[in-house]
């Protein structure tokens, strides 16, 4: 009991001598509603409370005079408000601003799609590559079930809104990839070099894109690999076509990958019926190392090196010509960043590509050797946190050689180009960014300066409407550069106006675009010249102009079907070029109006798989008819193709493995991509797919680690 | 002699002058680990949350009041019915209570079987898109926790709770996890008073252990 007294008379004692302050009030967002779970404290001391469901919230405090009142709540931009504290009750509504996220920050999303694991505003992930029907695994194939893009149709490369593969580029951490694709085989598109599983996340940009990015009249594919592996692991793919396998050795702040893959397509088309007359079914062989260090706790240095051999030979078109082809491909590259502090940023990178191709056209032996030499440097400032300036410049020293029997040409060409942008963030709910990219070329021996704008406004909560403008240069074709000196600059000038709405698991987007071209290369050339092979054309100049219009939708739900998984992408496209030796304006055979994909993947845990279906469609696409007066005014029927493929996950001598099929054009449908006519035009042979269906199967096992790590 | 421990604690906390700041520091964290005893739900986890987050604002150079933050913050979203993205911002605030943890007090194999729990949590909201990169994570920095210190029962709960809802098919399941957890129990039951260490995870072990029978 007197224990109890002397209690109380120190709890009295510490009433009496310490005056106190009740604060009380309420927290509420900016937008009226209570936030609950709020925190309120006194900065520097412990005293505080938390709002009740309703925002309320009341504590009492010892302290005394000024002091800083914090307050913060997840979601919300955490805010301070000094008091005097004399003993009175304070009454305060405290007000917190809703925090900017990746869901709901504004940005310049025209002409953007990303890809990658990292991104809330990603449209695909790494493994949607992987894993999309009929993609087999190919980053430009399921790049090609994306808003903007059209099948390629047996032509190498990405085609981008009306426009040629070739006006695609790849850069690889931010350095251009010379030659991206396999040998180009008559009508027969070869894969992307590049396996998916070494990226971390695929910006694809259609139009509009940033002045970092040069040499590409359409579209960027920016590809970025993956940063330090998360642990040591061994890889195994066995295959219907090969085999391949990768080993990770992960060290403290280092890591070493190395691996390689060999393909004959042989046995496949032992089976699959093959509507090309293969004198030998293409072999691909590869090999590549990595090496990543971590030296600081921002910095990264990668190294990659890849080596890839193919072989294939042929008979083809009417005449049923001999082709052949080897090609020898290394590429090379370097690039290293850091943080030199929260406001400075550096990045530098050296690369080196090198292609050689060799072949045979009936009796006659051709060749192509071509090299590409790359340094870039750029500085990025940070201007409070968001914004930002960013510049750099690059230099690239190019040559190529073609032979045929015993004729040879060749040119060198290097360039110089230099880069500035800034991106401002206005409030929180507009940005803009504005560049300009200025490069030289030797020889073409001439500036361009090609200036960027992009701007990027808040419609709604989840919503924003973007803006684009930019003008872009790219060399001439290769082929045509080592036949002339006389060429300038191709140009493209693109608008853009999207609308995106992004929400937990639901994206919709809308984009309309108008792009024109000017300076395209013009040229003699008797017939059509064929994408393969060597072409001699003359009076070649910069005569050719065109325009392509249209609208992209894409709408993608991971939400509403549970462990179920769906996109639609339709795109619109209205083009019209005069270039090569058009004899008039005309649609290109690559600018089918219509395309739309339909792709769902479904996870059936019972089964422990995954089974993904794709259906896409083309309108048809014009061909050349020597027949018909009008040009290019034949159209073929449309195209339609429906893909399955099955992942099934299992365990093969105790280690995590992946059964997986796949299936192209289940249905069988009779795509017919256009027609060779003879050199008479008497008789026409349709171009096919090199066959009616496609087979593949693979296990995929992982070595040393029970976990799923890819 | 409870009443003179009692006086004891208003004693100290009364005469500010005497005391010591880490004895004024305790006293609040205990009073805040009986406040995660009694919490009930998401509110309950919140308010000690935001309790903890108050001590560590003022205590920049400990590391058991960022914890606990981010231990509350964790279970205030484990408990809560929050949307996915608000869950994924309250994750996101536990983790960088860990991280301020980790920088007072590196290489503590605590932290990283709480920062382990985390980021499999976090995983767990969107496991199609982030099970490829972030369970090798966790599962990296929960070997790590372990390697720190094998007897720390949490680090092997956290392992054995990462196996125990890894399906099947990835390696995990239930079967694969039971004698993971059987050796956290026994880490369990070796475990003597820690204080104001962190003591938590028994409970849950055994319920774990339960449903894998």
């Amino acid at each position: 009991m007197k224990q109890f007294i002397l209690l109380f008379a120190l709890l009295f004692y510490q009433q009496i001598t310490i005056a106190q302050t009740k604060i009380s009030g309420i927290v509420i967002s900016t937008n009226g509603q209570q936030i609950a779970g709020a925190n309120i404290s006194i900065a520097k001391t412990y005293d505080g409370s938390s709002t009740d469901t309703a925002g309320r919230f009341s504590f009492v405090t010892s302290e005394q005079g000024k002091q800083l009142l914090k307050f913060s709540a997840v979601g919300h931009k955490p805010d301070s408000l000094w008091i005097d504290l004399k003993g009175k009750t304070l009454s305060l509504e405290l007000k917190l601003k809703e925090m900017v996220n990746d869901l709901n920050q504004v940005t310049i999303s025209a002409g953007t799609l990303e890809t990658g694991d990292y991104k809330k505003g990603a449209v695909l992930s790494s493994l949607d590559i992987a894993t999309t029907a009929g993609a087999v695994a190919d980053i430009v194939a399921a790049l090609q079930t994306l808003p903007g893009t059209a099948q390629a149709f047996g032509e190498n490369g990405l085609f981008v809104r009306g426009g040629l593969g070739a006006e695609t580029q790849t850069y690889f951490d931010g350095m251009i990839v010379k030659s991206p694709f396999g040998s180009q085989l008559p009508d027969i598109a070869s894969r992307n070099r590049f396996s998916t599983f070494l990226f971390k996340g695929t910006t694809f940009s259609s139009g509009g894109y940033s002045a970092q990015y040069g040499q590409a009249l359409s579209a960027a594919l920016l590809m970025e690999t993956k940063d330090m592996p998360e642990k040591s692991s061994t890889e195994l793919s066995l295959l219907s076509v090969g085999l391949s396998a990768t080993k990770t050795i992960k060290m403290k702040k280092s890591a070493l990958i190395f691996g390689g893959n060999y393909y004959n397509l042989q046995p496949v088309y032992a089976v699959v019926k093959q509507n090309i007359n293969w004198d030998k079914a293409p072999i691909d062989g590869q090999a590549n190392i990595q090496y990543k260090l971590q030296p600081t706790k921002n910095g990264m240095f990668k190294f990659f090196g890849q080596f890839n051999r193919t072989q294939a030979a042929l008979k083809t078109g009417p005449e049923q010509m001999a082709v052949t082809n080897s090609n020898n491909n290394y590429f090379f590259n370097s690039t290293y960043q850091d943080y030199l502090n929260n406001d400075w940023k550096v990045q530098a990178g050296i690369s080196y590509s090198r292609s050689k191709e060799l072949g045979g056209i009936q009796e006659n032996d051709y060749s192509r050797f071509d090299e590409l030499t790359q340094g870039r440097f750029s500085i990025n400032r940070y201007l409070n946190g968001r914004s930002l300036i960013r510049t750099g410049a690059e230099v690239y020293f190019g040559s190529r050689e073609d032979r045929y029997n015993t004729l040879s040409r060749s040119f060198d060409n290097d360039m110089q180009a230099a880069f500035t942008e800034g991106e401002f963030y206005i409030g929180d709910n507009l940005v803009a960014r504005a560049g300009a990219r200025m490069e030289h070329s030797s020889y073409i021996a001439d500036w361009n300066i090609a200036p960027r704008l992009s701007l990027g406004i808040k419609a709604g909560k989840r919503g924003q409407v973007s803006l684009a403008y930019g003008t872009f240069y790219q060399n001439p074709d290769d082929a045509y550069l080592i036949q002339s000196t006389n060429l300038d600059y191709e140009k493209a000038d693109h608008y853009l106006l999207n609308y995106q709405f992004l929400n937990e698991g639901i994206t919709f987007r809308a984009e309309a675009y108008y792009k024109k071209y000017s300076s395209l290369t013009t040229y003699d050339f008797a017939g059509y010249a064929g994408s393969y092979g060597v072409n001699n054309y003359s009076n070649l100049g910069n005569g050719g102009s065109g325009y392509s219009k249209g609208v992209d939708l894409f709408f993608r739900d991971k939400k509403s079907i549970p462990a179920g998984d769906y996109w639609i992408s339709y795109s619109f496209v209205d083009s019209k070029r005069d270039f090569r030796n058009y004899p008039s304006v005309a649609t290109p055979p690559f600018a089918a109006k219509h395309t739309l994909n339909v792709v769902y993947k479904q996870y059936i845990p019972y089964l422990k798989s995954e089974i993904g279906t794709t259906y896409s469609f083309s309108s048809g696409r014009t061909f050349y008819n020597p027949n018909n007066a009008q040009f290019l005014s034949d159209k073929t029927k449309s195209f339609h193709n429906l893909s399955l493929n099955v992942s099934y996950l299992t365990s093969v001598f105790k280690q995590f493995a992946v059964l997986y099929a796949s299936a192209t054009n289940l249905p069988g449908f009779k795509n017919i991509y256009g027609y060779n006519y003879s050199v008479d035009g008497s008789n026409r042979q349709a171009i096919t797919p090199a066959s009616k269906r496609n087979f593949f199967v693979g296990l995929i096992i992982t070595i040393g680690d029970n976990t799923f790590n890819r | 002699m409870k009443t003179i421990k009692l006086l004891t604690i208003v004693l100290l906390f009364s005469f500010k002058g005497f005391t010591q700041n880490n004895e004024k520091l305790n006293l609040a964290l205990q009073k805040g680990l009986v406040m995660i005893d009694s919490a009930k739900g998401e509110q309950g986890f919140q308010d000690a949350a935001n309790y903890f987050e108050r001590i560590a604002s003022a205590e920049q150079k400990q590391w058991l009041p960022a914890y606990y933050t981010a231990f509350c913050q964790l279970h205030t979203a484990l408990l809560g019915k929050q949307n996915m993205e608000t869950k994924d911002a309250i994750y996101d605030k536990a983790l960088t209570f860990v991280e301020k943890a980790d920088e007072v007090s590196p290489d503590n194999s605590e932290i990283y079987a709480l920062k382990g729990y985390i980021i499999f949590m976090k995983m767990s909201l969107a496991p199609q898109a982030r099970a490829m990169t972030m369970i090798p994570k966790a599962t990296g920095i929960i070997g790590k926790s372990i390697a720190l210190n094998p007897e720390n029962p949490r680090a092997q709960l956290m392992l054995g709770q990462t196996t125990f809802y890894t399906p099947e098919a990835f390696g995990g399941g239930k079967v694969k996890a039971k004698p993971l957890l059987e050796t956290a129990k026994e880490k369990f039951e070796k475990e003597t008073n820690t204080g104001l260490n962190p003591s938590w995870g028994k409970s849950r072990c055994l319920a774990l252990l339960q449903q894998s029978n």
